[in-house]
């Protein structure tokens, strides 16, 4: 009897700790959530935000299918519909490309739907900001574009030592179209890599797969060492 | 395995947030630490990749206080939820004291969450340890998404798919938004405690 009530104490003891700590200090509904609940934005930050990694077919044609929609809501606005425009391009990248995709991808989208939400719900801003924020972000899509041609040079290009053994081709990469003339075709996954495949011997196609694997795992150094750098400078 | 020093008196117990990749690990641990910062004090630790995933883990040390005259300090880690990290997952779960498993409530994530929960059986078992057996809590997270038309596992699924058997407390949440993230973690805690009581009375 005695034990139980100092287990009772002891466990009330510990849940009045945890409530102090976990206090909540006001409601969490800010404006912007206010806003953006009843806003036509809030389909495609939904998709953004479930945008995974090993990012699918279907989460892709989801969010093509959305700015398709919010694009007819904004039929009159071209700023808006501009930022639409480099989200679709980008995403149409990301599709093809998947894993492969540059690093960078994800995070100019993530900044082009921000600058949009801003533009789309912020009603008092100047259209000379609006336009403003629009310029910093193409500035940012057309350096992610630089990077991915860089990226695709230096795979083509890798320093080969005396006697070793050919390069295997590299991967494919699609560059990032700029308007819809440019967009790239799209073709299944499978086929893309059955095709990569064809005509390769059951070696050769285990040397490409392995060069593949090294240039992920030399891709996750190179950011990790910036990301140390990085890190290291702000100390 | 929790560390209980007689001679200090403090008690440091380990939790890991588990769960498939994308699940809302990290998010949590974020949450909990963007929210409660000024009560928390500490700093949490994450090391991401450039996809902003988790490479090795993210820590929160969080201190209880004094309870019994013993310093209770809880340590909150999440695992890289992408399966090519297996073995670090199976390091970090390496002296755990408590768990939650962070379950997607995506409908295309159904999979993924058997298989997460397989492997974090399969990880405690190498450890010698029971899944039956260790304090658990199950988290369904993005239950925000079902407003945006999203579609989503029924949490009855989500209980018969990975709780039918363990039948382990569960928390529909959001720890984007943050509903029901503090209640996760207090619930983990107290089960965690509550299992350390013996070694502290």
């Amino acid at each position: 009897m005695a034990q139980q009530r100092d287990e009772d104490n002891f466990r009330s003891q510990v849940e009045d700790r945890l409530d102090h700590l976990f206090q909540e200090d006001s409601p969490e509904e800010t404006e912007e959530n206010v806003r953006l609940r009843e806003h036509p934005l809030k389909g495609l930050k939904a998709i953004l935000l479930s945008i995974d990694w090993e990012i699918t077919d279907s989460t892709m044609d989801s969010l093509l299918n959305e700015i398709k929609n919010v694009e007819y809501i904004y039929s009159e606005d071209k700023i808006i519909l501009t930022f639409l425009q480099l989200l679709g391009s980008i995403g149409r990248y990301l599709k093809v490309n998947k894993a492969r995709a540059h690093p960078n991808a994800t995070r100019v989208i993530n900044s082009v739907y921000e600058a949009l939400e801003k533009a789309a719900l912020t009603e008092e801003m100047p259209r000379a900001e609006k336009e403003k924020m629009l310029l910093e972000e193409v500035a940012n899509f057309k350096k992610l574009k630089e990077q991915v041609v860089l990226r695709k040079v230096e795979k083509k290009e890798p320093a080969v030592s005396k006697g070793a053994p050919p390069p295997a081709p590299a991967p494919e990469e699609k560059e990032i179209p700029v308007t819809e003339s440019f967009l790239p075709e799209e073709t299944p996954v499978g086929a893309r890599a059955e095709a990569r495949f064809a005509g390769m011997s059951p070696h050769e196609a285990f040397a490409y797969a392995l060069e593949e694997i090294r240039d992920v795992i030399r891709a996750e150094f190179r950011t990790l060492r910036a990301e140390i750098k990085l890190w290291r400078e702000s100390k | 395995m929790a560390i209980i020093n007689l001679k200090k008196k403090e008690v440091q117990s380990k939790i890991v947030y588990y769960g498939p990749g994308r699940g809302g690990k990290t998010t949590n641990l974020e949450y909990v630490y963007k929210k409660f910062r000024s009560r928390i004090q500490t700093e949490m630790v994450t090391i991401k990749t450039h996809g902003d995933r988790t490479l090795f883990f993210d820590f929160l040390p969080i201190q209880i206080g004094r309870i019994r005259g013993y310093d209770i300090r809880i340590q909150l880690y999440t695992v890289p939820g992408q399966v090519k990290y297996e073995s670090t997952r199976r390091l970090v779960l390496r002296g755990v004291d408590g768990i939650v498993f962070v379950a997607d409530s995506l409908a295309v994530r159904r999979k993924e969450n058997v298989l997460s929960l397989k492997s974090l059986a399969d990880n405690l078992a190498s450890y010698k340890k029971s899944i039956l057996e260790i304090p658990l809590v199950f988290q369904y997270n993005k239950r925000d998404l079902t407003d945006d038309g999203i579609p989503l596992l029924p949490v009855e699924w989500l209980e018969q798919d990975l709780n039918s058997e363990l039948k382990a407390p569960y928390f529909e949440a959001s720890a984007l938004k943050g509903p029901n993230v503090a209640q996760t973690m207090k619930k983990i805690i107290l089960m965690t405690i509550d299992s350390l009581r013996k070694d502290l009375t």
